[in-house]
């Protein structure tokens, strides 16, 4: 049935002259040939504005639009397993699905009551995660950095230390990344034969704004099946959220809505809170999420960046000058936290050691601006003591890593927190003052591996 | 032939006895720069071609209720108020020709140094399908580029994104005409996608490439400073569709983009003009989208073929974070970083070791290379960071395993120093670091 004819076209945008008034926003219309699809998003007594999901080129002038379907729906059963789909819910790993059931991708959060904020710790094998910014289940995790200073690698890291370990289904939702790593990651899966409990969604840099904005809800979904008809502990991994708002903002500036600074949209708060109160834990089932966000131009104060920071149990800072010393993973170790550093939490030595080990950081810092214009002779036995203990804790939390482990060429290590703490106590306390600071770098535990 | 004109005819003649358009057709109500807009034209389709009154060529972007706007890509005369345009059926198209290896070119199928058109032209379009993710393949060729500091340290596998950033004056440039260069005889087709550049240089480099060999498989394609915006910005869009469709074919090719920057203010410009929403630094919004759908044309494909990109972005002051730079950064898999001080204290090529990232890594390495490279990178980075500390300290005083990691060091670096347009091979490379393993026993 046609709805109405498209009047005017721009990049991501049409608008659609109305014949017939029952359609609502959220409802997916498409030319006649189903070549062209698009999103209601806003009506008024003549018209009606859409976001095209794919690409305008070649559109005509007044084409007839008939209603598609009600909204972006998506596979709701297990034939969903080790799958991947695009943003709109349609396959494209080139295999066939006979429906079960379908699902729509938008749909409202987890209310208060139904809330779960039990938990209990949850290892990931990684230094700098499980002893500076420990996690439990039902945590966010947000991985944030700069270009290129290894978020991405980070994300796989954990894939590889927490699904592989666990019995938990995983969600991956690629949202404005590249496509190289979406074809890495599903061969990867499928050679581990660790595919079948992973769903994938993918809505790839090279995507229309639809297309990358889209993909976080529509992975969503799939979390919740897992949650909520299988009632299971799920993982979700999300590279990368930074992406979602950046592709709102291209929808808003091309709608001529008014915009915030850096051109972001007005209503970027809400847009970031209905997807993150979605990642909640309920009576079902735990969601356990860890989400790559980008921080644009290195600005961490960015309006985006801080908005989604705020609904994070834990983050993961990653700085461009340690990657610069080779140091991987590059964190900021004074950025990098979560809530569980509490003595409460984890216990009065770890804290210590956590607080203990900042403040010999810190010193380090200062230390290095004083050498760079004194030299190191200039300082006291005492601040020289802190100097190479420091440089040996930096250069221990360096680590070995699964996924990297055809760059570095150093087998990966799954290292446990308590080894660490061992270590790091060793470290401050003197205990292997005596060893030459490289030895420490890109290691598993020390202790352990040389007793 | 006379068959299909017939054919033709009879289309047009049923279509006019039902009534139909024939053609759409309207007239120019407003003339900016390089942006026109027109009345009329009630049944165009969006990035349709547009001929106004044969004195301009361009193409269809933004269709109103009333008017069209018109990006003016090719322009002999003046535009007035008035003056009809039609809209000419298809999609806005480019052209390329089969004979253009060894030639500089722009994407009208023009021969710029024989001042012709080609005669066999095929048409190119300006927007083509991403490439399916299950279309890709990972990347795990080796890419040679003759370059010690890259194919040791930071290795290029075919099919990888990796951008070359720097200030002015720091060898980006070269850097992309020693890889081209190295491509000799390797079944490889190159292509250098110059933007913005003057005609001069443009020219030198195509003397500079011809010198060396590298016509027979080099392809330079065009947009010069002072031609109009828009035609600056389709060029990298319709030179990698091409390279897209030599990958499909089968073909190794690299595709070099000199430069981001360039194309991001040209962009910039297109769009202010078009009075869209300036976003930070007064980019549009989608300037990643921009970036981001170009530079995804590179891939290795499943049925064999690859394609390369090396992009090229300027930076000032040494400042790689600032908006576009981060952006590119974040797309590409990985980073050739030049610094102007590295430069100026003779280190040839200028790589600033640190920030130099390649995501691909080994992958794309063989293992001979890989286990050399791999502990070359970890010294080098060590080395760099202990120079710092002890770069004011006397060095009697220093401790002999400083002392000992200094020196090598300094090794290592002289090892990676390299001059112009002297490519090395693997096995010259592998050579030259043979002190790493001696001085471990």
């Amino acid at each position: 049935m046609i709805v109405g004819k498209i009047i005017s076209i721009f990049d991501v945008k049409v608008e659609v002259i109305l014949e017939d008034f029952n359609i609502a926003i959220g409802n997916i219309l498409s030319t006649e040939d189903e070549k062209y699809k698009f999103e209601v998003v806003s009506i008024n007594n003549t018209s009606a504005m859409c976001i095209s999901l794919g690409s305008n080129y070649g559109l005509k002038k007044g084409s007839s639009l008939k209603l598609f379907s009600k909204h972006i729906e998506i596979e709701y059963s297990d034939k969903i397993n080790g799958r991947m789909f695009d943003s709109f819910g349609d396959l494209i790993d080139g295999k066939k699905l006979e429906s079960d059931e379908k699902r729509e991708t938008s749909v409202p959060a987890v209310e208060l009551n139904a809330i779960n904020v039990e938990s209990e710790m949850m290892p990931t094998g990684i230094k700098v995660i499980d002893f500076f910014a420990p996690i439990e289940k039902g945590f966010k995790m947000g991985l944030l950095g700069g270009a290129g200073v290894g978020k991405t690698v980070l994300i796989k890291e954990l894939i590889h230390n927490v699904y592989t370990s666990s019995k938990s289904h995983a969600v991956f939702v690629g949202a404005g990344e590249r496509s190289r790593e979406g074809i890495e990651l599903y061969k990867e899966m499928e050679e581990a034969k660790l595919l079948d409990n992973m769903s994938l969604v993918f809505g790839v840099m090279g995507d229309t704004p639809a297309g990358r904005y889209k993909s976080i809800n529509t992975g969503l979904t799939l979390a919740e099946y897992y949650r909520d008809e299988k009632k299971e502990d799920t993982l979700l991994f999300i590279d990368n959220i930074y992406r979602f708002i950046q592709a709102k903002a291209e929808i808003s500036s091309e709608m001529k809505e008014l915009l915030i600074e850096n051109g972001y949209p007005s209503n970027l708060g809400s847009e970031i809170s209905k997807v993150e109160e979605r990642i909640n834990s309920n009576k079902n089932g735990s969601i356990t999420s860890f989400q790559a966000i980008y921080i644009p131009a290195d600005d961490l104060s960015d309006e985006a960046v801080q908005s989604v920071m705020s609904y994070m149990d834990g983050q993961i800072v990653l700085d461009r000058h340690q990657a610069e010393l080779g140091l991987y993973p590059a964190i900021d170790v004074f950025k990098s936290t979560s809530k569980l550093i509490d003595a409460d939490k984890i216990g009065k030595r770890h804290y210590d050691l956590v607080e203990k080990t900042l403040q010999t950081l810190s010193r380090y810092n200062d230390l290095e601006e004083i050498i760079s214009v004194l030299g190191i002779e200039e300082l006291s036995d005492n601040d020289k003591q802190v100097f190479y203990r420091a440089r040996k804790l930096r250069n221990y939390f360096s680590q070995p890593l699964f996924v990297s482990e055809t760059f570095t060429n150093i087998p990966g290590e799954f290292v446990n927190i308590k080894d660490v703490l061992d270590d790091v106590e060793g470290i401050l306390t003197g205990k292997f003052d005596n060893i030459d600071e490289s030895k420490f770098l890109y290691i598993g535990a020390y202790e352990k591996r040389y007793k | 032939m006379n068959e299909e004109i017939e054919k033709r005819v009879d289309n047009v003649n049923s279509k006019i006895k039902k009534g139909e358009n024939v053609y759409s057709a309207g007239h120019v109500i407003n003339v900016e720069n390089f942006i026109v807009e027109a009345s009329g034209l009630d049944d165009v389709s969006f990035y349709e071609s547009v001929n106004i009154a044969n004195k301009a060529k361009g193409y269809v972007f933004g269709i109103y209720y009333n008017k069209v706007v018109i990006a003016i890509t090719s322009k002999t005369d003046d535009i007035k108020v008035g003056d009809g345009v039609l809209a000419e059926g298809h999609e806005f198209r480019c052209s390329f020709s089969l004979d253009a290896i060894g030639k500089v070119i722009d994407i009208f199928g023009n021969d710029l140094i024989a001042g012709k058109k080609f005669d066999k032209l095929i048409n190119v379009k300006l927007i083509n399908k991403p490439i399916p993710i299950m279309d890709r393949s990972p990347v795990n060729r080796e890419f040679l580029t003759g370059i010690t500091g890259i194919d040791m340290l930071y290795p290029i596998g075919k099919g990888q994104r990796q951008l070359i950033i720097g200030d002015k004056k720091t060898g980006k440039t070269q850097i992309a005409l020693d890889i081209i260069t190295n491509q000799k005889d390797k079944n490889v087709v190159c292509m250098y996608i110059a933007l913005g550049k003057n005609k001069k240089e443009v020219k030198e480099i195509y003397y500079e490439l011809a010198k060396r060999g590298a016509s027979s498989y080099t392809i330079i394609v065009a947009a010069f400073n002072d031609d109009l915006p828009t035609n600056i910005y389709l060029t990298p869009y319709i030179a990698m569709s091409v390279a897209e469709n030599l990958m499909i074919q089968g073909y190794d090719v690299v595709a070099i983009i000199d430069d981001l920057k360039k194309h991001a203010s040209v962009y910039r410009e297109i769009s202010l003009a078009s009075k869209k929403a300036p976003g930070r630094d007064a980019y549009p919004s989608d300037i990643f989208y921009a970036h981001a759908r170009l530079l995804e044309c590179g891939a290795q494909h499943k049925n064999g073929g690859s394609l390369t990109v090396l992009p090229i972005t300027e930076t000032k002051n040494a400042d790689i974070t600032d908006y576009i730079s981060t952006n590119i950064i974040s797309i590409c898999d990985g980073q050739i970083v030049l610094s102007a001080k590295n430069f100026n204290q003779g280190q040839k090529p200028a790589i600033n070791y640190g920030l130099s990232v390649s995501r691909i890594g080994g992958a794309a390495q063989s293992d001979d290379v890989k286990k050399v490279g791999a502990k070359v990178r970890q010294k080098l980075l060590s080395y760099l960071d202990v120079r710092e500390v002890y770069e004011l300290s006397n060095e009697d005083e220093m401790p002999e395993v400083v002392q000992n990691q200094l020196h090598e060091g300094e090794k290592i670096l002289s090892a990676l120093n390299q001059y112009k347009f002297s490519p090395k091979s693997k096995k010259e490379m592998l050579d030259s670091f043979k002190f790493i393993d001696e001085g471990a026993k």
